[in-house]
């Protein structure tokens, strides 16, 4: 083995710069703009609270309005249905007539009779109209 | 393959017989539905008693043959009523009712003409529109002084749907 008392080589080693390496910058460096998280959170809430509150006042509204349109129609309904069942009765009258006029020789025909089994008005489906001459 | 007779179109028969002799003839209406529409509420304040007579006969038994006489005396009381209103307020009457005749027969499109014709019938035969079922404490949908739903705000529906749109 070789001695070892040799003179130690000098040797330069990586070391950082004179007051150490700068610091690296890895943060977002962007100027700060804008309204804050909070107040648009805030504004956000208070628009939508607005337009719930107006569209729930046109919604009541509108159920308003068709009670009303509703009412106006019920408060019709007896006179169109006054007029409507007199038509109903002429033609009624009319058609019992004809069927009289053509039953005329069967013996023990009631004309105009139901063929229900029933009292209740049953109204009229099927409607004899006389034949074109 | 021609259609077979039954099938071909033929014009409506319009029944020509008169109404029995023994029924009391009576004079019909005669309007339409937009003037019907503008006075139903006075219509209903006004015949509020035989028209519930002739709803509640008609509610005993639906064969029309029963409740002639009712209905005789509510086409009477809607003749009168709609006379009167033309005696008393012909003009507003008419500016509503054509108003509802233009715009799709809704209240709330023809509201100011509605007001003065209301006004009118008040002071002139103490008739009142009311609105049944209206929630306690709110106001009746009709004398609003600022409805969400106006006559400016359907104007621009219209518009938009290539309606014209004037008053």
């Amino acid at each position: 083995m070789a001695s070892t008392t040799a003179r130690p080589i000098p040797r330069t080693q990586d070391l950082p710069p004179e007051g150490g390496f700068p610091s690296i910058r890895y943060k977002r460096n962007i100027p700060k703009k804008g309204p804050s998280g909070l107040t648009l959170v805030l504004g956000i809430t208070a628009i939508s609270a607005y337009g719930f509150y107006r569209y729930f006042q046109g919604k009541n509204e509108r159920h308003e309005l068709e009670r009303e349109n509703m009412w106006s129609r019920i408060h019709l309904v007896p006179l169109l249905q006054a007029e409507h069942d007199r038509d109903t009765y002429r033609r009624e009258q009319a058609a019992i007539k004809r069927e009289a006029e053509i039953m005329k020789d069967v013996p023990g025909w009631k004309p105009g009779e139901s063929v229900y089994h029933t009292k209740r008005y049953i109204p009229t489906s099927i409607w004899v109209i006389p034949e074109k001459d | 393959m021609s259609a077979p007779d039954t099938q071909v179109a033929r014009p409506p028969f319009i029944d020509p017989t008169p109404l029995p002799v023994d029924i009391p003839p009576v004079d019909e209406v005669g309007v339409t539905s937009a003037p019907l529409k503008s006075a139903a509420f006075f219509i209903g304040a006004y015949c509020k008693e035989y028209n519930e007579d002739f709803m509640l006969c008609k509610n005993e038994n639906n064969d029309p043959a029963h409740c002639l006489k009712e209905g005789r005396k509510v086409t009477r009381c809607a003749i009168d009523i709609i006379r009167k209103l033309r005696e008393h307020c012909d003009k507003e009457f008419e500016t509503h009712w054509k108003c509802l005749d233009d715009r799709n027969q809704e209240y709330y499109r023809c509201r100011p003409l509605e007001r003065e014709f209301n006004e009118c019938v008040w002071k002139s035969l103490k008739l009142e529109k009311v609105i049944p079922g209206t929630p306690q404490g709110q106001e009746p949908v009709h004398l609003k002084t600022k409805p969400y739903w106006t006559m400016s705000s359907m104007v621009q529906l219209t518009t938009l749907n290539g309606g014209s749109a004037t008053l």
